[in-house]
Parts: C-alpha cells; structure tokens; sequence
C-alpha cells in the first residue's frame, strides 16, 4: 500500500514536469542550432519532447478522471509548485497548476494533437527529393515553445500565470505565422495578427486588473486574490456590476485569442504559415484558448449574465458571418479558418447559454477533424507545389487517394454528419441553444446546414470533376508520404470516435434516443463537469432525440446539395449565379479588412507618421540646435586659426594698435 | 634731440612689421623682425639718453648692448632653424609652413 502512494506521487511529480519536456527539447533544438551540426536531427529532440509530453497528458487525463461514475465529483485541485513574486499587501503570485477535469480534457487534446503536428510536420517541411526546407530547425524549436506555451497555458492556476501562457502562445503563434519571413504577405500577417491580438489582450489584462481590485476585499489572510481557487470561491461576494465588467474585459481577450468578431481578421491571414502551424495553433489548440478560458472562468461568469447575452449573441454572429465568408472563397485553407471561426463560435453560444461542458466537448471534437482537415489540405497544398487556390486544380482523387479518403473523413465531421464526433458535439450545442434563445438557435441551424454546404463545395471542387493540375505540381504530385499519413489516420480515427466519449449509450425509443441507441452527456460531461465548471443541470435522458434527427437531416441535405451543384467541380461557379452580388460581398470578404484599413490602419498611420515628423523636427531639431550653435560658432573662429605666422602677425599687431588708441582717446580709469 | 630718435626708431619698427607681414621669404621675414628689434635698440637708448624726467643714465645704453648680443645669437638660431625649413620642405615660403599640427 505504502509502495503504491510513493509511486502514485512519485508519477505525480514526474506530471508535474510535463510543459518542460517541449520546452526541454526546443532548447536543445536551439543548442543544436548553435553547433551547426544536428540540424536534420532537430525533429527527433521535438518528437521525443511531444512524445513525452503526450503520455504524461495521457496519463493526467485517466488521473483525473472522477471517481465512480462521477457524481462524487471532487472539483479542482490548487497545486503549488513555487512561489515567484509578491504583490505586496501579503499578495504572492506563485508557479501553481489548478487541475480538473477542464485541465485533463485540454492536456489530452494539446499533447496529443501536438504529438501529430509535429510527427507530420517531418514530412511536411521537406520537399519531394527529401531536402529539408530552410529554418527546418528553427520550425521545430517554434514547435516545441508553443507546446510549452499552451500547457502553462491550461495548466496555470492563477490569473497571472494564465496571462504568461497566453501571451506566450501569442508570440509563438506570431512567428509561426511569420515563418516565411521572406515573403511579404507572410510578414505582414504575422504583425496583423500580433497587433490584434494585442488589442484583446489589453482589454484581458485590463480584466485581471479589475478582479485584483475587486476581490482583494473579500480575500481571507493566507489567500492570495489572484489564484483561480480562491476566485471562485469568492466570485459569489463581487456586486453584479463588478462581476459583469470584469466578465467583459475577460472576453475582450478570448475574441482576440479565438478570432471572434471584431478581432477576427487576423486568423484567415493567419494562414500564410506552414500548414501543420495552422492545423495545430490556428485550428485544434491555441485559438481555442479563449473558450478555454471562459469556461475556466465559469464560476464568474455564472454570475455575470449581461456578459453572457454578449457572449452568445457574439457567437451567434460570428458562427453565421464566418460561414457565408466560407461559402465564397477560394483558398482552402481560409475555407477552413472561417470555418474554426464558425466552430469557435459555435464554443461561445454554448458558453453563453450555459453549458459550457458542451462548449468544451466541441473543442475537444473539433480539435481532432479541424487538425485533419488543415493536415489535409496541407497535403494537398505540399502534392500541388504550394498551390492552394481551389481554381488552380481538380478531381485529386484519383492522384491523391490517401488524402481524399482522410479528409473525406475530417469534411463529414465537421459538416455534422450523423454518427461522427462532430455530430455529437454541434447537436448539443444546438441543444442548448433551443433551451435557452430560440433566436439564436435558428441562426446556428442556419449555419450548420452552410458549414455542411461549404465543406463539401470545398471537398468537391478539389477532389471530384475532371483531373486538372496546377503547372507547379509537375506531371505526378505525389500523395504524403508515410510519415504524414500515420498521424492524419489517428486524427481520422480521433474525428470518427471521439465523440462517443460524450455520448450516453441508452436503449430505448428512437423518438428519445438517437436510432435507438445514443443519448447526449456522456462520460465525457461528468469527467469536465469534476471542476471549477458551472453547469445549467441537465437531467438524464430529457432531451429529446428529435434534435438529432433534425440536425441530421440539416447536415446531409447540405451535403447534398453541395453534391447537386459542385459535385462534377463546375468552373463557372454556380454560387455566384444563384446569390449575385451577396456572393461578391461575401468573396470579398464584407470589406472588413478594407474597412478597417480606412478607419483604423490608416488614420493611425497618418498619426504615426505625423509623430514622426514632430519627432524628427521638434525633438531632434532642439537636439541638433544645441549642438550645432558652438560648431556654427567654431565655424566662424577657424578662419582666424588658418596657421600663417604672418596673419598672426598682422592681427597682434593690429590689437596694440587699438589697445594703444583706446589708451590714448578712451584713456584709463 | 628726443623726437628726432623715437621717430626715426618708429620708422624703423614699422618698416619691420610692414615687411613681416607682407613679404613671403621666411629669411627676408626674419631680416624684418631684426629691423624691429633695431627701432626698439633705438628707442632704449634714446630714452636712457634723453629721459622725461631726472638725469640722463646708461641704462638705456647698456640694454641696448645687451639686446645687441642677445640678437646676434638669436640671429644665429633663427638661420639655422631657416636652413632646416629649406630642407625640410624645399621652399621658404610661409605659406608652405601653415600646417600646425605633424603631418
């Protein structure tokens, strides 16, 4: 018995350590670096470093299962590792995890999406002839400094130590998507996407801030105002007012992280990065961190139910706004992000409606197929010579067989179909939506019958109609080599079953289980509901299956009317006949980043350069002039010092000749 | 007697400066501050000879004498330091000599 409790902590401990590992291994990246040697090998220090990180997250995640059959949840568990500063007033901010069954779902899906990531990322930075792509190294360092990143990020147990992730994971999503830094819209999308973000950041910061202020009264002695645990324990004492601000600001940071509107444009330029840097960071992990964060903050927003309606009606918005953008670009891979931005809104509906366990069960599935999908298109994008624009080629089927079945696989489920993880989750999103703001429900139905649509007009239109070929593809593109393929199948494997975590098997009628068998919270909802969460109850077996049914049916219609239009790849496109100028609107994507560059870009740049210009004149001129007045001086009284003996002469001369005048007719005193 | 000798010494120092500073010939510009010196000997000893006020005195004289040798040797230093100059630039012109610093 004494044996098992050393070993139990003694695997604790080693848990403990589990954000260093990648951090470990990017280090070492980098000593490699320096050494000039080992360049070729750095994947292997990063592969080790995810590997590591992946079974310790796997193991975190069976530990903090709840005991029994869940009900006899224990809620989080406040872990101090080190002390690291103090605020003063008795106020330390120490290094201090906060594990529950929130931390557990995040670990699994950052370790093991990351884990993927970076085994396809092998193949995917080498060319065909096997020849590593330049900054091969420096790709996998960024790697493993994100994987850090995210797991501080959900492994933090206070305000200030979730902000060091989370702007950690800002500077490693800035240059990943920086990566190409020699290609000018790469750059530029890299600094859209850091100043954006900056601007959520701020208001999140502004969050903290707040909170401190308002929870250091009610804070006893010993408690320290800015551990989640002793948050949550006090949220309850902040006025209504307090708590809503707060709330506000808070969210201020998940719009900027998770691409909500209006900070969203900087995800779709986002997608200038490498493909596996999208699949992992702008798709399953770190834009999810704002939906992490509000349903870690859920005692606080319990309370807060202004910001909650914000939090809805945002996700509202956005999840249909996104999909139309998707529904009329080109790009497949800003097909996708629109649509993470569609499926992240969909997180922030169930946020806002109160079920943030379904909010978390969608990032969990949606992680899995988003990741496929972006692996895919990677793969795509890597057989066509880096050409992603769905005009430029046709009908891959037949040339990329591989890929199109796995991304087959990540199209269904994020188009909701029947029976794989992405159904699950989007029905009890839309389930909560019903309860809660009918409205807002009709909006999301909308757009789960688009997101079906637009998938598939993607799916089709690269992978059905005749075979065309991008001239950069060469005569025979090759399909992804084993390396990528292995963890496109666990994703594929992830986007089929991960949803049946979250589902309760429960025989009975099909009018109240779904074809006879499944009903909705699962496993999955006890294990996250062993936390910080703060849950609307749902009673067992009371939602009737007809949602099921109907989102169903929404998906494949979809799906079957993207077949009807572009199942043959059609090059005329028939959207733009059928929508006319509404699809224009939508190609160009309602102007936003126009608009935003009338009113904000450059207006500020007119201000810069003015500052500039009052700097350079202004500032520097004072500088200058007080420096230039003893040479402007000098200036003058070098002629006299020319060095000829005779000019001396005549000036000594001349000088007694005067002091001799002034002498004689001035006279002395 | 006095206005006649401090004249004729004014003449003769401002001869020397006029030269000093208008002619180019280092040689001929150290002839001119001789010439100087000479109009000072001169008025030295006009003034020791006819005083403004008191009795006349040797002293002027004997300054005179000394100035004399102290110039003789001056003037022995001065040329040789011109024959250096010649071979050292080749000319004696002032104007090569302006450069204060080492070249």
């Amino acid at each position: 018995m004494l044996l098992a409790a050393e070993t139990a902590s003694s695997l604790m401990s080693l848990g403990l350590t589990l954000p260093l590992w990648p951090l470990l291994s990017a280090a070492l990246v980098g000593i490699m670096l320096a050494s000039g040697r080992f360049r070729g090998m750095a994947h292997v220090a990063v592969i080790a470093g995810a590997l590591v990180a992946a079974v310790l997250g796997a193991v975190w995640f069976v530990q903090l299962a709840p005991a029994g059959d869940g009900h006899g949840a224990t809620g989080g568990v406040s872990m101090d590792i080190a002390p690291w500063f103090s605020l003063g007033d008795g106020q330390m901010v120490g290094f201090n995890y906060y594990l529950d069954g929130l931390t557990g779902v995040m670990l699994l899906v950052v370790t093991s999406v990351a884990l993927m990531v970076v085994i396809y990322s092998v193949g995917y930075m080498k060319d065909h002839h096997g020849h590593r792509e330049r900054g091969y190294e420096r790709f996998f360092a960024f790697l493993g400094l994100f994987i850090f990143s995210m797991l501080m990020l959900v492994l933090a147990g206070n305000f200030v130590l979730l902000y060091l992730g989370w702007e950690l994971v800002g500077l490693c999503s800035y240059l990943l998507i920086g990566f190409y830094y020699r290609k000018p819209e790469a750059a530029a999308a890299a600094k859209k996407a850091f100043l954006v973000n900056r601007i959520g950041d701020f208001g999140f910061a502004l969050g903290i801030f707040a909170l401190y202020q308002y929870i250091l009264p009610h804070v006893q002695p010993g408690e320290n105002a800015l551990d989640y645990a002793v948050v949550f324990r006090h949220a309850a004492q902040l006025t209504a007012d307090q708590v809503n601000l707060v709330c506000l600001l808070l969210f201020c940071g998940a719009m900027g992280k998770s691409a909500q509107i209006p900070l969203y444009v900087w995800l779709p330029d986002a997608m200038e990065g490498p493909s596996p840097v999208s699949a992992l960071i702008h798709a399953a992990t770190m834009v999810t961190a704002g939906v992490y964060m509000v349903a870690r903050c859920g005692p606080l927003f319990a309370n807060a139910p202004d910001a909650l309606e914000v939090v809805t009606w945002v996700g509202a918005i956005g999840a249909i706004y996104a999909a139309t953008m998707a529904m009329a670009q080109y790009d497949m891979k800003r097909i996708l992000a629109y649509s993470t931005m569609s499926q992240l809104a969909y997180m922030f509906v169930a946020l806002g409606c109160g079920a943030p366990d379904s909010a978390v069960f969608h990032l969990y599935t949606h992680a899995f197929f988003k990741a496929l999908l972006f692996l895919g298109a990677g793969s795509v994008m890597h057989a066509m010579g880096n050409v992603i624009d769905l005009r430029e080629f046709s009908g891959l089927r037949s040339v990329l067989p591989t890929t199109q079945r796995l991304m087959l696989i990540g199209c269904l489920a994020l188009a909701g179909f029947p029976l794989l993880s992405g159904f699950w989750s989007k029905d009890e999103i839309l389930h909560a939506a019903l309860e809660h703001n009918f409205p807002v429900f009709v909006i999301l139905l909308l757009t789960s019958f688009m997101t079906a649509y637009y998938t598939f007009r993607m799916y089709f239109l690269c992978f059905h109609g005749p075979l065309r070929l991008p001239a950069a593809a060469g005569a025979h593109p090759h399909d992804a080599p084993p390396v990528m393929v292995l963890p496109m199948t666990l994703l594929a494997a992830g986007a089929v079953l991960a949803g049946y975590l979250g589902v309760a098997i429960h025989w009975g009628s099909p009018l109240d289980s779904f074809l006879f068998v499944f009903q909705g919270h699962g496993w999955f909802h006890h294990y996250v509901h062993n936390g910080s969460m703060v849950v609307t109850p749902v009673e067992h077996g009371s939602g009737s299956a007809v949602l099921y049914y109907v989102s169903a049916a929404v998906g494949i219609v979809g799906i079957w009317m993207a077949w009807r239009r572009y199942g043959t790849a059609p090059q005329d496109e028939p959207d733009r006949k059928s929508f006319g100028p509404l699809w224009l609107l939508w190609h160009a994507r309602y102007y936003v980043d126009e608009i935003f560059d009338a009113v904000f870009v450059q207006p500020l740049r007119a201000l810069g350069r003015l500052f500039f210009a009052v700097d350079r004149a202004g500032v520097d001129g004072a500088v200058n002039a007080i420096g230039g007045t003893p040479r402007a001086l000098g200036a003058v009284l070098r002629v006299a010092q020319n060095g000829m003996l005779q000019s001396y002469a005549l000036t000594t001369a001349l000088g007694i000749a005067v002091l001799a005048l002034l002498w004689r007719f001035v006279g002395t005193p | 007697m006095l206005i006649p000798l401090v004249l004729v010494g004014a003449a003769l120092f401002s001869l020397g400066l006029i030269g000093f500073v208008t002619r180019r010939n280092l040689i001929i510009i150290f002839l001119c501050t001789e010439l100087m010196f000479q109009g000072i000997v001169l008025n030295l000893a006009a003034f020791g000879r006819y005083p403004l006020s008191g009795p006349p005195s040797l002293d002027g004289q004997a300054f005179a004498i000394f100035l004399l040798a102290i110039a003789a040797a001056e003037a022995a230093l001065g040329l040789a330091l011109v024959v250096l100059l010649y071979r050292y630039r080749g000319t004696l012109d002032a104007n090569a000599y302006k450069v204060l610093k080492d070249s």
